[in-house]
């Protein structure tokens, strides 16, 4: 009763000042305020300034480029958190990964753990694929949808995959918690690098048509995008495998 | 009169209501867990609340096509770019909360308030 | 070159922090030479800042070069500039000291502490210079996260700790995201400058007040002021020994500075509520002035009083707000920078009596001064300062304060100002009495480390701290000049 009431409360609490004071714009309004400040500004000169159609990618990457420097720290400063704070767990050996209840079967020592994916099906065919398709979607997250986050996402995905369906032995080279780590740390240099270079070219930071060396502006723009997608798909592949191993280390599988 | 309220503004209230019950259940939920499943719900509802200031009326996607150029023909791209964010760090927020879980259950061996508390005592 | 100093200020821990996993591979401890090398830049490079903002007004930084409203903006002013000296100092002290701490770690343990220190450091120093209101936000969860973390590392309470403090500041951070919302939906810009300017133009009020109270509850959290400071103590108490200073010392004043832009640069004193708000901050801080110091009183923990403490100080800040006179902004902000050094010196004090002892209760440190008699020195200067005795820093703000108070005539203000003095008195005798006079404790030493007194690098920010308490405390009027170039033209007439 006392938590219904104390949920009442807090609601009401949130919900009644928007609605006596009218202090929102309705929704879908062009006339409204954020449609019609700055917006329409991104919206016209995406094309000509940003040499980029997709205007999302335009604003996080171009015109607020320095909050996604930021952004991508924070996925690394998530990172190297986790790996710190599990790094104190000590008992490896009483986790053993086993079914809650014991209705459930348990499996046999011996064979793998997730027995729900074929191996055969992923390391042959899925990964390649999955592969393929984040340097697909990195290289062309600046026309269309997509970009660096979903590409590193997608890399981060394909070792996942490598880990869940052979827990002990990996097909990829053996990546360690404190590499992973390390590439995700050079992952968000490369970004902070491409402010450098316009620094050293004499522009303000991240100012991409200011790269030392002489292009169009269009392509500089073009080359600065690129720059920071492939820093942040560095970032996010090496924090999310960092993640994986920080958890993995601490885990025993009974085999 | 409500009809057009809710027609404007329906969604506002609805995501206000999601951010009530999140914080509701960081109060009053005594799991852990459940803690930091309501602290998500309270960001996702965040999210949604400035997702619904990039909408405008007849606008689309805003990927540039190469016959419109109008303004009014697309929607507001900066709230979009700045939610990306926003999920990035709500993201990260929960897994470092969730690395934390980690060592709680580690060491306290449970992940209900009453039992941290107790043990938190006995350990003194 | 001189254009680039704002970023660059910044941008060297960053790079610090990026970097510094890659280095410690050479060898363990190369990765904090590097932060220390970066933080050391940045101190040199913000006095610089400091002084060219002294000479030719207020500076912008536009990134990209897209002006105002469409990119992001840095603003640096005359507070601006003294609190990133204040930051880049204490981050240097507190990498120095932990040099001593956490010694036997692997190489990935070690280089990830340094770059979880370097970012906190990056994120206060980027929450002070920005200029937009969303940037803000992202440096405010890159500080909160580094500093979840870092007091994680402190134990198993610490972790309890960091864990409750990790839902609070979440709740602190949507709040502000949704303070964010409201004001964009009104503006349509994040920019702060350019927000001012058409919030003063039209009519807004409401939509100032809805998003104005969702402030104060968010940063009220992120700086512990009164009844959101549940976090705090156990928080402080539980955090890794190494960090402690860093986050006792400067992360509960960044969000007070936030607060105070948004308050007085954002909104203005033509703001309809403005006097409203005046109030409720001056009774949330009276109240934290006399809550936190009776709370002081009664605690045996070391680190648990100074905590305490720390609930009774902040309110000394924000009543230098809820005052809202320049002469009082600048008296709040010099017992921002006072209270930095002494709180982080009496951290330091403390963290070298846990190096060599291990001890954190105040009945163990019975007449410790015979074995360290420089840093109970420190120590002394430091409570002496807090209570309020000339020529210690301490002193000079609670003065200006008390001026302020006393020209608006808020009598009652002025009042809790001395009880909550005479109140910091007794805690603070308290713990002088345990250290110079009670009966000698046979303390062991947790290993043979020196004769007397700790080593070169808790002692060097032991002695920093009390150089700096002192200099403040005698320069206080030309600080206060510095500080009132650019309060002169925000606060009340």
């Amino acid at each position: 009763m006392r938590k219904a009431i104390g949920i009442i409360l807090i609601c009401a609490a949130l919900i009644l000042p928007f609605v006596f004071f009218d202090v929102l714009p309705a929704i879908g309004d062009p006339a409204s305020a954020p449609n019609s400040h700055v917006s329409d500004y991104y919206i016209e000169h995406t094309e000509s300034i940003a040499n980029s159609p997709n205007m999302v990618t335009a604003v996080i990457v171009d015109f607020r480029a320095f909050d996604t420097l930021l952004e991508t720290t924070v996925m690394f400063l998530a990172g190297v958190c986790v790996m710190i704070i599990l790094a104190g767990v000590f008992k490896t050996d009483k986790r053993i990964i086993e079914p809650r209840s014991k209705k459930m079967k348990k499996h046999k020592k011996g064979e793998p753990v997730f027995r729900g994916i074929n191996k055969d099906v992923t390391i042959t065919v899925l990964q390649p694929i999955i592969l393929v398709y984040a340097i697909y979607v990195l290289f062309h997250g600046e026309v269309s949808l997509g970009g660096g986050f979903q590409a590193g996402a997608l890399i981060g995905t394909v070792l996942l995959l490598d880990a869940m369906a052979i827990p002990d032995k990996r097909n990829f080279p053996d990546i360690t918690k404190g590499t992973s780590a390390m590439v995700a740390g050079i992952g968000t240099f490369i970004y902070a690098l491409a402010g450098i270079l316009t620094l050293v070219g004499g522009g303000f930071f991240l100012e991409y048509e200011k790269f030392p060396w002489s292009v169009a502006a269009a392509e500089q723009h073009s080359i600065g995008i690129l720059m920071v997608e492939i820093g942040v798909t560095l970032g996010v592949a090496g924090t999310i495998v960092t993640i994986m191993n920080a958890i993995l280390e601490k885990v025993k599988f009974d085999k | 009169m409500i009809g057009t309220l809710l027609a404007g503004k329906g969604i506002f209230f609805l995501t206000l209501l999601l951010l009530g019950i999140g914080m509701a259940g960081i109060i009053v939920c005594e799991n852990y867990m459940k803690k930091l499943i309501c602290m998500n719900i309270m960001q996702v509802a965040v999210i949604f609340f400035f997702l619904c200031l990039g909408q405008k009326n007849g606008g689309t996607i805003p990927v540039a096509l190469d016959s419109v150029i109008n303004a009014a023909d697309y929607i507001n791209p900066l709230p979009h770019g700045l939610m990306l964010t926003a999920i990035v760090v709500s993201l990260g927020t929960t897994g470092v909360g969730l690395a934390l879980l980690y060592r709680i259950k580690d060491r306290y061996g449970s992940i209900e308030e009453r039992d941290i508390i107790r043990r938190g005592k006995d350990k003194q | 070159m001189t254009k680039n100093l704002p970023i660059l200020i910044v941008l060297l821990p960053l790079i610090a922090a990026q970097l510094c996993l890659l280095l410690s591979k050479i060898h363990r401890h190369v990765g904090r030479w590097i932060v220390i090398t970066a933080v050391s830049a940045s101190l040199v490079m913000s006095v610089i800042q400091l002084l060219e903002v002294i000479d030719k007004g207020p500076v912008h930084y536009y990134f990209g070069n897209y002006k105002a409203p469409i990119g992001i903006e840095f603003s640096i002013d005359t507070v601006n500039a003294m609190i990133l000296i204040l930051i880049c100092i204490l981050g240097l002290l507190t990498c120095l000291f932990s040099n001593e701490f956490n010694q036997v770690s692997d190489e990935t343990i070690i280089g990830g502490m340094n770059t979880v220190m370097c970012l906190l450091i990056t994120g206060l120093l980027g929450m002070t210079s920005t200029g937009d209101v969303f940037n803000l936000y992202v440096f405010l969860e890159i500080t909160s996260l580094s500093a979840y973390c870092l007091i994680a590392m402190g134990g198993n309470k610490g972790v309890v700790a960091a864990y409750r403090y990790m839902l609070v500041g979440t709740i602190a951070a949507t709040l502000y995201l949704l303070g964010v919302a409201v004001l964009y939906a009104n503006t349509g810009t994040l920019n702060m400058a350019d927000m001012s300017e058409i919030l003063n133009d039209g009519e807004y009020d409401d939509a100032m007040l809805l998003a104005m109270v969702l402030f104060v509850a968010s940063f009220g959290i992120k700086m512990a002021l009164f009844p959101f400071h549940g976090w705090q103590p156990a928080a402080y108490t539980h955090a890794d020994t190494s960090a402690r200073p860093l986050i006792a010392g400067a992360m509960g004043k960044i969000p007070a500075y936030a607060m105070f832009r948004y308050l007085f640069c954002v909104y203005g004193t033509d703001f309809k509520y403005f006097d409203y708000f005046l109030k409720v901050l001056g009774v949330l801080s009276v109240c934290a002035m006399l809550y936190g110091s009776i709370r002081a009183i009664g605690q045996k923990d070391m680190r648990k009083l100074l905590a305490y403490s720390s609930v009774a100080q902040i309110g000394y800040i924000s009543l230098g707000f809820a005052i809202g006179t320049p002469v009082a902004l600048a008296g709040a902000f010099l017992h921002m920078f006072g209270h930095a050094f002494m709180k982080a010196g009496l951290f330091f004090c403390v963290g070298a009596i846990v190096y060599r002892y291990g001890k954190f209760s105040l009945d163990d440190v019975g007449r410790i001064y015979k074995k360290m008699p420089l840093t109970c020195g420190l120590l002394v200067i430091a409570a002496l300062s807090m209570v309020g005795i000339p020529p210690a820093v301490g002193f000079f703000s609670k003065w200006y304060l008390g001026l302020a108070a006393a020209k608006q005539a808020d009598w009652i203000y002025l009042a809790v100002l001395v009880v909550s003095s005479l109140l910091n008195a007794v805690y603070f005798f308290r713990l002088i009495e345990q250290f110079f006079i009670n009966e000698d404790r046979n303390l062991s030493q947790i290993k043979e480390r020196g004769r007397i007194e700790a080593s070169a690098w808790i002692l060097i920010p032991v002695v920093v701290c009390f150089v700096a308490i002192l200099a403040l405390g005698l320069c206080n009027v030309k600080i206060v000049n510095i500080l009132l170039m650019t309060l002169g033209e925000v606060g009340l007439c």
